[in-house]
C-alpha cells in the first residue's frame, strides 16, 4: 500500500508536467489550429533558464522564475512573429507554419547545445527535495485554475474561444486576430517553460529533453481532448499513471514500458481522436 | 527508346564513377546514393501525396534489420529474404496507413512519430533477435551462385536501385495515380468529388513509398555490414524532411538536389562549425518555407524566368 501511495505521488507530479505541456499545445491549437511541436524545446529552454538564473547566477527562486517567464513570453511572441505570422498573411497552406516551427525546434535545440554544451545541468528546487512534488502539483493546479477562469470568465478568454470556433466570424466581430495569435504563442511558451523549470530538478536540464516531453505532452492532450482545458490535466495524469503502473507492476521488461505512451498515443489518435472529454457545445 | 537509352546511359555513368574511387570515396558515394533513393520516395509520400510521416526512416531500418535477420537467423536464401523483407515492410506500412489515413495533417505526423519511436524501443529491447542497443554486426553479403558482389560492383547495384526507384516514381507521378495523389494533397474534398477514392489513394501511396524505403534499407544493411538502433532514430527522419523541403517538395529533381546538398554539406562545413550543421539546416529550412516554399528548384525557376 505504501508502495502504491509513493507511486501515486510521483505519478501525479510527472502527470502535472505532461498536463502543462498539453496546456501549452492547447493554448496554441485552439485559436490557430497549429500543432506546435516545438513546445518540448520551449520546456527545455525553460529548464536552462532555471539553470542559468538559479544555479549559475544564484538568484533567489522567485526572481529566476520571473525572469524565465518573461523570457519565454518574449520567445513565444518572437517565434510567432518570425515563423507563423508571415505564413498566415500570405495564405500559405495550414501545414506550412507547423513545418516552419519544426525547423525552429532544431534551431533552438542546436543553439542551446552550442551555448551550454552536451552535458546535463543541475537545477535547484525552491523548497528542497522533500517538497518538490507538492510544489509541482500546487503550481500546476494554480495554472489550470487560472487558465479555466481566463477562458470561462473573462472577455479576453471568450475572444480566444470565438477565434477557436470560427476565425472569420471572430474577425468580423472586431476581434484582433493577430493579437490573439501572438498572445496564444506567448502564453504557450510561458506555460511550456514553466513545465521545464518544474521538471528540471528531477531530470536535470539537458538539450535533448525536449522531444520526449513534446511527445508525452501531446499524448496527454490527445487522451484528454483539445476541446476543454480540464482535458489536458486529466490526460496528463492518466498518462503518468499508465506509465508508472506498467513500469511497476506489468510483467514486461522496463525498456518496453517506454513504449506505453507511444502505444497510447497511436491508439487514441486512431480510435478516439476527440479525446475523452468532448468540447462543450 | 530514347528515354530508355538515357536511363541506361545514366546507369553506366553513375556506376562507372564508382570504379575510379577509393574505398572511402566508395563508401561515401554509396550512402549518398541511398539518401537520394530515400529522398525520392519520401518526396512521393510527403511532397506529392502530402502526407507528413516520420516513419519513413523507420521503414528503411525495418528493411535493413529484416533482411539481416531473415538471412542470418532464419537461414533464408538471400533472394527469398529480400522478398520476405519487402513483404514485411509492405504489410507493416499498410497496417500503419489504413487506420492513420483518417488522421489529417500533422496528426498523421505525430502518429507516425510515435511509430518511429516505438520501433527504436523494440530494437533496443529485442534481445538476441535485434541485438539490443549494440545492434547486429559481423555478417557479410551472402554469395549468390558462387558470386559475392563487392567493392564498386555493390555500388553499381545501389545505382540500379536508385534509378529503379526514380524511374518507378517518375512514371507513377505522370500516371493517373500520381495525379490522384496530387489532387488528394491539394484538396481531399475536391478529389473525392472527382471520383478519387481518397483513403485508398493515401494508403497505396504510403505503402508503396515505405516499401521503397525498405528496399533502400536492405541495400544499406550490407554497406557498413552493421545495423544498430542509433542509426534509425528521429534525427535522420528530420533530416529527410529537411532534404525534401530545402530541395523543393513535390519535385523529383528537388529531392535529389536536397539529398545531395544536405548529405555533402557537413563534409564541407565541419572544419568551420564542427558538428553543428543541424543548426544551419534548421535555419535554411525555416528560410525556405518563409521565402521560397518550392525550395531550391523553385529558386532556380525564378532565376530562369528572370533571365528570359
Amino acid at each position: 500500500m505504501r508502495d502504491f501511495l509513493e507511486l501515486a505521488v510521483s505519478a501525479t507530479a510527472s502527470g502535472c508536467v505532461y498536463a502543462l505541456i498539453a496546456l501549452a499545445y492547447l493554448l496554441m491549437i485552439r485559436p490557430t489550429g497549429i500543432i506546435n511541436f516545438a513546445v518540448g524545446e520551449w520546456a527545455m529552454v525553460g529548464a536552462f533558464a532555471g539553470y542559468l538564473t538559479l544555479s549559475k547566477l544564484n538568484w533567489p527562486y522567485p526572481a529566476g522564475m520571473a525572469a524565465m517567464l518573461g523570457f519565454m513570453l518574449l520567445l513565444g511572441w518572437a517565434t510567432e512573429r518570425v515563423a507563423v505570422r508571415p505564413l498566415v498573411h500570405t495564405g500559405a497552406p495550414p501545414l506550412a507554419p507547423i513545418l516552419a516551427l519544426l525547423g525552429m525546434l532544431v534551431v533552438v535545440r542546436e543553439s542551446v547545445s552550442i551555448g551550454f554544451g552536451p552535458d546535463p545541468h543541475q537545477v535547484p528546487e525552491p523548497f528542497g527535495f522533500a517538497w518538490q512534488k507538492e510544489y509541482m502539483v500546487g503550481v500546476t493546479l494554480a495554472v489550470f485554475a487560472g487558465a479555466w477562469l481566463f477562458f470561462e470568465r473573462t472577455l479576453a478568454g471568450r475572444s480566444f474561444e470565438a477565434v477557436a470556433l470560427d476565425r472569420k466570424a471572430a474577425a468580423l466581430m472586431g476581434i484582433n486576430l493577430p493579437r490573439v495569435t501572438a498572445a496564444s504563442f506567448a502564453g504557450g511558451a510561458a506555460v511550456a517553460g514553466l513545465a521545464g523549470i518544474l521538471v528540471s530538478p528531477n531530470v536535470s536540464a539537458h538539450y535533448l529533453m525536449g522531444v520526449p516531453l513534446a511527445i508525452q505532452g501531446f499524448t496527454a492532450l490527445v487522451i484528454g481532448g483539445v476541446g476543454r482545458v480540464e482535458g489536458a490535466l486529466l490526460g496528463g495524469l492518466l498518462l503518468a499513471f499508465a506509465e508508472q503502473l506498467t513500469v511497476r507492476y506489468a510483467p514486461i521488461p522496463a525498456g518496453y514500458a517506454q513504449g506505453v505512451p507511444l502505444l497510447l498515443l497511436m491508439l487514441f489518435l486512431v480510435v478516439r481522436p476527440t479525446g475523452l472529454l468532448r468540447a462543450r457545445a | 527508346m530514347k528515354r530508355l537509352l538515357s536511363w541506361v546511359l545514366a546507369a553506366v555513368v553513375l556506376s562507372g564513377i564508382a570504379f575510379f574511387m577509393g574505398g572511402y570515396a566508395n563508401d561515401v558515394y554509396r550512402k549518398l546514393l541511398l539518401w537520394v533513393a530515400l529522398a525520392l520516395s519520401y518526396n512521393f509520400l510527403f511532397g506529392i501525396s502530402g502526407q507528413v510521416a516520420f516513419s519513413h526512416f523507420s521503414f528503411y531500418g525495418i528493411g535493413a534489420y529484416a533482411v539481416v535477420i531473415f538471412v542470418f537467423q532464419l537461414g533464408l536464401p538471400l533472394p527469398l529474404a529480400v522478398l520476405a523483407a519487402a513483404g514485411l515492410c509492405a504489410v507493416l506500412a499498410a497496417a500503419v496507413a489504413i487506420p492513420s489515413t483518417r488522421l489529417e495533417g500533422f496528426y498523421l505526423a505525430l502518429a507516425t512519430l510515435a511509430f518511429a519511436q516505438l520501433f527504436v524501443v523494440v530494437l533496443n529491447e529485442g534481445g538476441k533477435v535485434t541485438g539490443g542497443p549494440g545492434g547486429l554486426a559481423d555478417y557479410r553479403l551472402p554469395e549468390i551462385l558462387g558470386f559475392r558482389l563487392a567493392g564498386p560492383w555493390y555500388t553499381a547495384l545501389i545505382v540500379l536501385l536508385v534509378l529503379g526507384t526514380a524511374a518507378l516514381l517518375w512514371r507513377l507521378d505522370r500516371s493517373w495515380f500520381g495525379r490522384a495523389c496530387r489532387a488528394v494533397r491539394d484538396s481531399p474534398e475536391a478529389a473525392a468529388a472527382m471520383g478519387v477514392d481518397v483513403a485508398r489513394t493515401k494508403v497505396i501511396a504510403f505503402t508503396l513509398a515505405s516499401t521503397l524505403a525498405g528496399f533502400a534499407g536492405m541495400a544499406y544493411a550490407f554497406v557498413d555490414n552493421t545495423v544498430s538502433p542509433t542509426i534509425f532514430g528521429l534525427e535522420n527522419a528530420f533530416l529527410l524532411l529537411f532534404m525534401v523541403i530545402i530541395g523543393g517538395s513535390g519535385s523529383h529533381a528537388g529531392a535529389v538536389i536536397g539529398a545531395v546538398l544536405l548529405y555533402l554539406l557537413p563534409f564541407g562545413l565541419s572544419p568551420l562549425i564542427g558538428h553543428h550543421h543541424a543548426l544551419v539546416f534548421g535555419v535554411v529550412m525555416v528560410a525556405a518555407i518563409l521565402l521560397q516554399p518550392k525550395g531550391l528548384v523553385g529558386l532556380a525557376g525564378l532565376v530562369r524566368r528572370a533571365r528570359a
